[in-house]
């Protein structure tokens, strides 16, 4: 029993880290086809953006947290205007963006370092306490980190299939040029998916420098295991990467527990691998078809 | 234990001036009563009687005769300011820059002033350590090296510098460099690590475990232990040398080494197994501060009665930063830090003047002792050489393998074969001979440590861990 507590609390716990990385980036890869390497370097602005605000002028937690949003909405402003305004009609747009986003977020990791140095710092958003399950402490940043990834991604699941500008997103994803043929401002719904995925990045930002100590590199791993995560729920697919994180969340932490640490991430790939081979397009995800 | 086994010269005696061969078998005395001054009768005494002198910073000024104006000497400095070791590369610069100010103002090095460059090494990778040494070697034209550690190139960093022939001191604390130097030792005459080799903190923890029990510091319930490292050969070295020195001083090793992947940020599962094996003492030796402290938080969500031991990175108050209480009555190591006597204190207490109450002078120490210590034997050798002036760099590199420098670390006394730092009590008994291996014990949530081994220079006492249930009736912190 002990056992699976210990599992279900380590896995919760990485399932909910990679969980709020994997939306923003599920969200702009199914919405635009645009791979944001930048993404890690997001992460990091916006726990930063609420480690300033509560350390330096100071204000509360919660206040740091919604200001960080504001901040992750300008940065998804700036990220547009610096690369995809300029390159979302280049035919390579799926390979020139990534190489662009790698360059903005050396920037961006450069530039944090210039003002905040390499030192890691503590997020003030940060609940130490847990509850006690049996013989295992189950930790309330956890549950926290949860229930706010869970509440991001129903709120963003609503406005992608209930709402006039989620219809229009939905319609760019599925065909650009019929969806610019039918009125659709194409150029503006870039703006706004990156707007969108800059708030939800910071957002994420927070609650994965409550678990990882911050610094200008935070996002490397939380982004290497959104990709892997959208891979295998597929493109686009919100609430498949939502649930394929708490999945591989758990994979990685039983692999840990019952053949060592070292053997959890080794053993995470070796589940994509095989995922991959038996449904390529990933566990949710759909051929996409393109019409000549 | 035979102090320098298999100690030779013959590396060295060919680069020694007929001069400096009738100085070494010329009394002090008979010097002076030449009228040689205090400048030439130093330098005689570096070559001169067991072929060893004891120095202090106060030597330099002995050796200049005036201002530090003269041609710079160009000197650099390779660190992680922007990787993962970046708090200790801030801390190195720091040690750095205060001794080049210090030194500069005692005249420089013979009148020559010291001119620092330096480069960025990121995550330590041997391409982005490699071209940094490139840089600093081909562009800046560096007479010299002064490093904190960059443990990822394995050595790969040696090449450049035996190619150039400059001088190359570092603290990489590794038993790989000790291979090294000895596979060819005419190559990496000038290679230098100034501190003892990581294989030591294995040794020495074990040691340091049984002396608390012995002395009746810490009641341990159990002679069991628990040994966790982190994925890179430097921590694996330590873990493994604990694994092995541990049943010999009567403990058993009940869970581990386990190897957890770098970086890693979850300790859920490795914690539990950890809990499962009850030991009296589990010890951690992976190596970034801000990952260690957060095993400590998980730890302290559900602690046992256990000894908490971070090798090396809980030295930095990034630790305690992160950790906050639940850091209270964790120990740490470290085979080179300043020491808390008059000479130590009196570096820290400028140090925190300098670079704010929140510095880490424990590690700023280590290169602030190394400059000193190049700019010494640099003085003592009539001066450094630039790259390709590999007779000048030779001399220095015999001066500085002859030199005993008693510094704010202690004793640094180089061995002649492995050309690094020799650690007391873990290789010598004799506290004048060797580096201390220091244990602290945080005792409270701010970067200061209390120092409580080894003897004679622990200036604090063990304390039972706040955490502990049962304390044996011993002094525990918070009570």
């Amino acid at each position: 029993m002990t056992a699976f507590l210990v599992i279900f609390e380590s896995g919760l716990s990485l399932g909910a880290m990679y969980a709020a990385a994997s939306i923003a980036l599920s969200l702009v890869w199914g919405s635009i086809g645009m791979l944001n390497m930048a993404l890690g370097a997001m992460l990091a602005i916006g726990g930063y953006a609420s480690f300033a605000l509560v350390e330096y002028l100071p204000v509360p937690w919660w206040l740091g947290f919604l200001a960080s949003l504001g901040v992750g909405f300008i940065a998804g402003a700036v990220l547009y205007y610096v690369t995809v305004k300029w390159m979302y009609r280049v035919p390579t747009f799926d390979t020139s963006i990534v190489i662009a986003t790698v360059g903005v977020a050396i920037v961006i990791e450069n530039l944090l370092v210039k003002i905040f140095t390499a030192y890691a710092k503590k997020q003030p958003f940060l609940v130490d306490d847990g509850i006690l399950m049996g013989s295992v402490t189950m930790r309330y940043q956890s549950l926290i980190n949860l229930g706010i990834a869970l509440v991001i991604m129903l709120i963003l699941s609503w406005y992608l299939n209930r709402t006039r500008a989620g219809t229009a997103i939905l319609a760019v994803a599925q065909d650009r040029d019929a969806a610019q043929l039918m009125g659709v401002p194409v150029e503006r719904i870039f703006l706004l998916v990156m707007v969108i995925a800059g708030v939800i990045a910071a957002a994420s930002g927070v609650l994965l420098t409550a678990v990882i100590p911050m610094s200008p590199y935070v996002g490397h791993e939380p982004l290497l295991k959104a990709f892997i995560i959208c891979v295998i729920a597929g493109l686009g697919n919100l609430p498949a990467a939502f649930v394929a994180s708490f999945v591989l969340g758990w994979f990685e932490s039983a692999v840990s527990y019952g053949a060592g640490a070292r053997y959890g991430f080794p053993a995470m790939l070796v589940l994509v691998i095989i995922v991959l081979l038996w449904k390529p397009y990933g566990v949710f995800g759909r051929r996409r078809v393109t019409r000549v | 234990m035979k102090l320098f086994p298999g100690m030779s010269n013959y590396v060295w005696a060919k680069y020694r001036t007929p001069a400096e061969k009738q100085l070494m078998n010329t009394p002090v005395e008979e010097l002076a009563k030449k009228g040689l001054s205090r400048r030439d009768i130093l330098k005689g005494a570096a070559v001169g009687g067991a072929g060893a002198i004891v120095a202090s910073s106060a030597t330099l000024a002995e050796l200049n005769e005036g201002k530090a104006e003269g041609d710079p000497i160009p000197v650099g400095s390779a660190l992680p300011f922007t990787g993962w070791g970046a708090h200790d590369a801030i801390e190195f610069r720091n040690g750095i820059e205060m001794a080049v100010d210090e030194i500069n103002a005692l005249g420089g090095v013979l009148g020559r002033p010291i001119e620092m460059h330096w480069e960025d090494t990121k995550n330590q990778s041997a391409d982005e350590v490699v071209t940094a040494f490139n840089r600093l070697i081909d562009s800046k034209e560096v007479h010299a090296i002064i490093n904190g550690y960059n443990i990822g190139p394995n050595n790969a960093e040696y090449e450049p510098v035996a190619d150039a022939g400059i001088l190359y001191l570092h603290h990489n604390t590794l038993l790989h460099h000790h291979d090294t130097v000895m596979s060819d030792p005419e190559r990496y005459y000038s290679c230098f690590q100034t501190d003892p080799a990581e294989y030591w903190y294995g040794l020495g923890y074990i040691q340091f475990l049984s002396w608390l029990r012995d002395t009746g510091q810490w009641k341990p319930r159990n002679n069991r232990i628990a040994l966790v490292s982190g994925s890179t050969p430097y921590s694996i070295v330590i873990v493994n040398a604990m694994n092995e020195s541990a049943a010999e001083y009567g403990w058993e090793v009940a869970y581990g080494p386990e190897i957890v992947k770098t970086p890693t940020t979850e300790w859920g599962p490795t914690l539990a197994k950890v809990r499962a094996a009850d030991p009296s003492a589990f010890a951690n030796t992976h190596f970034p501060s801000q990952e260690i402290a957060q095993c400590q938080n998980q730890f302290m969500q559900d602690p046992i009665d256990s000894l908490t031991y971070y090798q090396f990175g809980a030295i930095s108050a990034v630790f305690t930063d992160i950790a906050q209480e639940n850091a209270l009555g964790t120990t740490v190591a470290t085979v080179i830090g300043q020491l808390q006597d008059e000479i130590g204190t009196t570096f820290e207490n400028k140090y925190r003047e300098l670079y704010g109450e929140n510095s880490t002078p424990l590690v700023g120490c280590e290169t602030y002792v190394s400059m000193y210590h190049w700019a010494m034997a640099a003085a003592l050798a009539g001066g450094s050489g630039e790259p390709g002036d590999y007779d000048q760099n030779r001399k220095v590199a015999y001066r500085l393998q002859k030199l005993i420098y008693r510094s704010v670390v202690g004793s640094v006394n180089m061995h002649p074969e492995w050309q690094a730092g020799i650690p007391y009590p873990d290789y010598t008994n004799d506290p004048s001979l060797g580096q201390p291996h220091l244990f602290f014990q945080i005792q409270e949530v701010s970067p200061v440590r209390a120092l409580v081994a080894p003897e004679p220079y622990n200036t604090g006492h063990f304390m039972i861990p706040s955490w502990f249930k049962d304390n044996g009736g011993l002094p525990q912190i918070g009570a």
